[in-house]
């Protein structure tokens, strides 16, 4: 049996999706390729670039966090409750809030690691500990009306840009730097192809995976100070949902589900497919529930590839071996 | 004490829970030379290994290396020491290019506090690595996934010589190799005694060891039964060292000298 070997083209494969989606919805949709629908849809997805770029560290490093979700959803009542409960400055607000979401990525770093379960379990364990502390904190009640300091994270403008699309870009092009020119995202990729060669290899791999769960929550925390100053409100439920449009994103962006290969443009392709597919078919009048079962079948698909690509690679390799 | 072996392993344990897999072991590796480690399975002699490489900790026992008493406990502090060691399944990253697995986990930086990789550096000296070895490998940019047991193997060699290892540890190296890349592989082995390691080499093969080595080392039921000049042995007189033992009456193992042979 010959197997085809698409994994040049699949770094970019992406790329090609998002352009005949693109072209697919323009037809559809009259309302789909003007200049205010696109914009629309980059503005609306800063944040699940910013919370994808966070989770791909985790996934690139063989591991997974599933609880990203509610993490936003505590560190999101947590920063909104400082500022219209306890009446603290935005910067304070914001600094508690990242500080917050850095030490649940710790937590979940320092549980996978001790414990030795697999990170499935252990972020879908975490992640119903988090709900549960959000809805005990916001006593299930929605904070709105953010000060205008804090609302300038998304409709503020800086050089005529949005300030959020400015930071997801910059968030982007700075991981992409750590994944391609450092000597930790150099480790990093040794540490998905192989833990126990990167032990061999004299790689702390147990303090690497803290680290990479922990710069999950930093990145996650920063991407729920986006969601809920674009929203102008928030209660517990904000931010669940958010970890399956992030690994869906990931996947679909090449980051292997089985960690060790990943960078940042296809990513980012990876995201603007889903909110591609998640604008147009409400332009196309589909409706939400339908998106659901695309969504569904789009990850199913996308690991099916990632499959087929692994052992496409194994099979060869064993034929020349 | 004296210099005259660059590894002194004197009365190494190691117990795996119950399991005794190393009893009172020595081991003495003389400079430039190779050393077969040989041994029926379960016999002791990958993890005898390990305890050199820093992949176990031994329960007790003292290491020796170039006369002077150290401590390993991991595979980084081997590492320093000038102790490489090339594992059975190889250790290599299947999503990682040639130049990429040599230098993983020391790579070759630049910036401040090594924060930036030196690609260049590393691909020149990969290819350097490359070109000393007389390997056939085309490029330091090829992906490891896609090359063979024997070129795989290669880009394990370069990685431990990149380092200036003093001592190379290979645990099987040929056995999942055909002929004719087996025995391009001893003659590489053969290169790097000349380039001056030396070199423990693990093998179930024991005409590799007599076409290679300058002494076996027999391990069985982790205990060590005795060293052989190999020059001064045929296969038989190991083979049965390494079923029968050394004391074939199943007493206690005596003392034995490291020049003693069978």
């Amino acid at each position: 049996m010959s197997r085809i070997d698409l994994s040049g083209l699949q770094k970019y494969a992406v790329l090609f999706i998002l352009l005949a989606l693109m072209a697919l919805f323009s037809l559809a949709s009259p309302y789909f390729l003007t200049a205010r629908n696109l914009i629309n849809i980059v503005t609306q997805n800063t944040y699940f670039i910013i919370v994808a770029v966070g989770l791909s560290f985790v996934m690139i490093g063989g591991g997974i966090d599933l609880s990203v979700g509610y993490q936003m959803s505590l560190v999101g009542v947590v920063t909104a409750m400082a500022m219209m409960v306890h009446h603290l400055p935005a910067w304070l607000a914001i600094l508690i809030g990242i500080v917050l979401g850095t030490i649940l990525g710790l937590i979940n770093g320092l549980i996978v690691t001790s414990i030795r379960i697999f990170p499935l379990i252990a972020t879908l364990a975490t992640s119903a500990v988090f709900q549960g502390i959000s809805y005990l904190v916001s006593k299930a009640n929605t904070f709105r009306g953010y000060p205008e300091e804090f609302l300038f994270l998304t409709k503020g403008k800086v050089l005529g840009i949005p300030f959020d699309i400015l930071l997801a870009l910059l968030i982007a092009i700075l991981v992409s730097i750590v994944y391609t020119e450092t000597t930790f995202g150099y480790r990093l990729m040794a540490l998905g192809g192989n833990e126990e060669a990167a032990r061999l290899s004299g790689i702390n791999t147990k303090r690497m995976k803290v680290s990479i769960y922990t710069i999950c929550g930093f990145f996650t925390a920063i991407a729920t100070m986006v969601m809920i100053s674009k929203a102008n409100t928030t209660n517990s439920s904000f931010g669940p949902g958010t970890e399956f449009i992030a690994l869906t994103a990931a996947i679909v962006g090449g980051i292997s589900f089985m960690g060790g290969e990943g960078n940042v443009l296809a990513l980012a392709g990876g995201v603007f497919v889903l909110a591609v597919i998640g604008n147009g078919m409400q332009l196309a009048g589909w409706g939400t529930y339908a998106q659901y079962i695309v969504r569904g079948a789009i990850l199913l698909g996308a690991v099916a590839f990632d499959e087929y690509q692994r052992s496409a690679k194994l099979t060869k390799q064993k034929r020349k071996g | 004490m004296s210099a005259e072996y660059v590894v002194e392993m004197k009365g190494i344990c190691k117990r795996f829970g119950g399991v005794e897999a190393l009893r009172n072991v020595d081991l003495e590796l003389r400079r430039g030379e190779i050393m077969g480690i040989v041994g029926d399975n379960g016999a002791g002699k990958s993890t005898l290994m390990k305890v050199l490489s820093g992949a176990h900790m031994a329960d007790e026992g003292e290491i020796y290396i170039d006369g002077h008493k150290v401590h390993i406990r991991n595979p980084l502090d081997a590492a320093h020491l000038g102790i490489g060691m090339i594992y059975q399944d190889l250790a290599l990253f299947n999503n990682l290019d040639v130049s990429r697995n040599i230098f993983v986990g020391r790579e070759l930086t630049r910036g401040p506090f090594g924060l930036f990789v030196d690609k260049k550096r590393m691909s020149d000296r990969a290819s350097q690595l490359i070109r000393e070895l007389r390997v056939d490998i085309k490029s330091p940019r090829m992906n490891v996934a896609r090359m063979s047991g024997g070129q795989r193997q290669m880009v394990a060699c370069a990685r431990a010589i990149a380092f200036q290892s003093k001592v190379l540890i290979m645990d099987e190296p040929t056995a999942a190799l055909g002929v004719t890349e087996a025995s391009k592989l001893l003659g590489l082995i053969r290169n790097l005694k000349e380039m001056g390691l030396s070199i423990l080499l693990i093998t179930q093969r024991i005409p590799d060891v007599l076409a290679i080595a300058d002494r076996v080392f027999v391990l069985k039921g982790g205990q060590r039964q005795d060293v052989l000049e190999v020059s001064r042995v045929t296969l038989d007189d190991v083979v049965t060292m390494i079923v029968k033992g050394k004391d074939r009456n199943g007493g206690p193992v005596p003392e034995v000298g490291h020049q003693s042979f069978g």
